[in-house]
C-alpha cells in the first residue's frame, strides 16, 4: 500500500470518527420513550401485522416486550433507537431461566437481554 | 482513453462531509427532518470507508477487463463530442437500472447489495453505506457492453461516479418533494425513501439512479404517499451493529441453506432466487409479503 493511500485512508478514519462522535454529542437519534400497552401494541401491530397475540409482557425497563400468540412468541427489543423483531416458538421463551433481574436470550445475530422485575419466569401476563 | 483523468466520488468528498454536517445541524436545531443514531451513522460511514479499500482488490481485474472489452469494441466514440456524454448518461443509467433491479431480486446479487439497505434510518450518511462485495458478485459485468459499443473506459467511469454523486444528495429526510415537473423525470429524495422503505407497499421498488424515467417504462415506480410513512431497513432487520455481520450476514446465509438443500434445484433457488425463496414457500418474498399486504387492505375496506 503507497503512503498516498494510507494518508488517504487515516484521514477518512479520523474524518468518520469525528463525524460520528458530532452526531453524537449533538444527540439527533430519535427518541425512544419506555414501551407502554398502548404502543407495545401499536409496535406489534407494526411489525407483527399478521399476527393476533393473545398477550403482551413489557420487560420492566420498557425496552423490549415479548407477545404469545398460541406456540409462538414474537419479540422486539430495542436496538439503538429503534426495535427489532423476532419470532420463536414460545417453548425456548419459556424455558429460559431469569437471573440476578436479566433475561438473556439466544438468537441467530444477536444476544438481547430483557430487564425482569422477579426472577419468575414466565411472567403470570403470559402464562 | 483508458484512466478516467479525475474520479467525480473523490471530488465530492469534501461535499459529502459538509453535507452531513449541514444536515446534522438542521436536524438538531429542529429545521429540517434529519435523525442519526450513533452506532447506526458508525456503521453506514465505516462501510463507506471500507468500500473503497474493499475496491482495491478488484479494481485492477474490472480495470483491465473493461480495457480488453474496449479493445475488442464495435465503434470508436469520441471522448469530446457531446452526443456521446448525452448517449453514455442514458445507458449507464439504463444500466444502473437494471443491475440495481437485479440486486434487489435475486439472492445472490442481494447478498452484496443488502448492507446499503440495513440502516433503519434514512440520512446523508446512508447514502456512504457501500457494498464490500460487489467485485465477487460481478454486477460489474453488466456495465461491459458500454466498453464494447465503444464508449471510453474512462467516460465510462466518470458517467458512474456522477451518479453516484447525484444519488448521495437523494437520502435524505431533510427534502420532502421537488417541484413536479423535476419528481416526473428524475430520482428524488421522495422516490428514493419508498425505494429504501420496508412497508410492504413500497417493497421492490424505484431502482432508478439518476432518471425515474426507468421505473415508469418497467412499471417499477411507486409514488410516495402521506398516509404510510416510510420505515427504513430491511424486511427483518439486523439484530445487531456488528460491521462484519452487516457486510457478510447474506452470504451466510446463502452458505447455510445452499449447504442444507436436498437438490441442486433447491440450491440453485436459494442462490438465484428472489430474497426469501424456499423450497416450500414457508419464507417470505416481496412477493408474498406484498401479497399480504393486499389482502389485508381489502379486508380492511368497508363493505358496500
Amino acid at each position: 500500500m503507497d503512503k498516498a493511500l494510507l494518508l488517504q485512508l487515516g484521514g477518512s478514519v479520523a474524518a468518520v470518527a469525528l463525524l460520528v462522535a458530532f452526531a453524537a454529542w449533538l444527540g439527533v437519534a430519535r427518541s425512544t420513550p419506555p414501551l407502554d400497552a398502548e404502543s407495545a401494541k401499536a409496535l406489534l401491530f407494526l411489525e407483527f401485522p399478521e399476527h393476533r397475540p393473545d398477550a403482551v409482557w413489557i420487560a420492566a425497563d420498557g425496552a423490549a416486550l415479548i407477545a404469545r400468540e398460541g406456540a409462538q412468541a414474537l419479540v422486539l427489543y430495542r436496538r439503538g433507537d429503534g426495535y427489532v423483531a423476532r419470532d420463536l416458538p414460545w417453548s425456548v421463551v419459556a424455558a429460559l431461566k431469569p437471573s440476578g433481574g436479566r433475561l438473556k436470550l439466544r438468537l441467530s445475530d444477536a444476544r438481547p437481554i430483557f430487564a425482569v422485575e422477579t426472577d419468575a419466569w414466565p411472567p403470570k401476563e403470559l402464562a | 482513453m483508458l484512466k478516467a483523468p479525475f474520479d467525480p466520488v473523490q471530488l465530492a468528498i469534501p461535499f459529502f462531509v459538509l453535507a452531513i454536517i449541514l444536515e446534522i445541524l438542521l436536524g438538531r436545531f429542529g429545521k429540517a427532518k434529519a435523525n442519526y443514531e450513533t452506532r447506526d451513522t458508525a456503521m453506514s460511514l465505516s462501510m463507506g470507508v471500507g468500500s473503497t479499500v474493499a475496491g482495491l482488490f478488484f479494481g485492477g481485474v474490472i480495470f483491465a477487463t473493461t480495457v480488453w472489452v474496449y479493445q475488442h469494441r464495435l465503434f470508436t466514440i469520441p471522448m469530446t463530442a457531446i452526443w456521446a456524454w448525452v448517449a453514455v448518461f442514458l445507458l449507464e443509467d439504463l444500466t444502473y437500472y437494471w443491475f440495481h433491479r437485479l440486486a434487489h431480486e435475486r439472492r445472490f446479487w442481494w447478498a452484496s447489495h443488502v448492507n446499503h439497505h440495513t440502516s433503519t434510518h434514512y440520512n446523508l450518511s446512508t447514502a456512504l453505506r457501500q457494498t464490500w462485495t460487489g467485485g465477487v458478485a460481478g454486477t460489474w459485468l453488466l456495465w461491459l457492453p458500454l466498453s464494447f459499443l465503444g464508449f471510453p473506459p474512462a467516460m465510462v467511469a466518470i458517467q458512474k461516479g456522477i451518479s453516484l454523486v447525484y444519488q448521495f444528495w437523494i437520502h435524505t429526510e431533510a427534502i420532502k418533494r421537488m417541484p413536479r415537473w423535476f419528481e416526473a423525470v428524475f430520482n428524488t429524495p421522495s422516490h428514493h425513501r419508498v425505494h429504501h422503505a420496508r412497508n410492504a407497499r413500497y417493497l421492490d421498488a424505484n431502482y432508478a439512479g439518476i432518471l425515474i424515467i426507468w421505473d415508469r417504462m418497467f412499471g417499477t415506480f411507486i409514488p410516495e404517499v402521506d398516509e404510510e410513512p416510510c420505515r427504513y431497513g430491511t424486511v427483518k432487520n439486523l439484530g445487531n451493529f456488528n460491521l462484519f455481520h452487516n457486510v457478510f450476514h447474506e452470504w451466510i446465509g446463502i452458505g447455510k441453506d445452499v449447504a442444507g438443500s436436498k437438490s441442486p434445484r433447491e440450491a440453485l433457488g436459494y442462490m438465484f432466487g428472489p430474497p426469501g425463496w424456499s423450497p416450500d414457500g414457508s419464507r417470505d418474498t416481496s412477493h408474498t409479503l406484498k401479497a399480504k399486504w393486499r389482502a389485508r387492505v381489502e379486508a380492511e375496506k368497508p363493505s358496500r
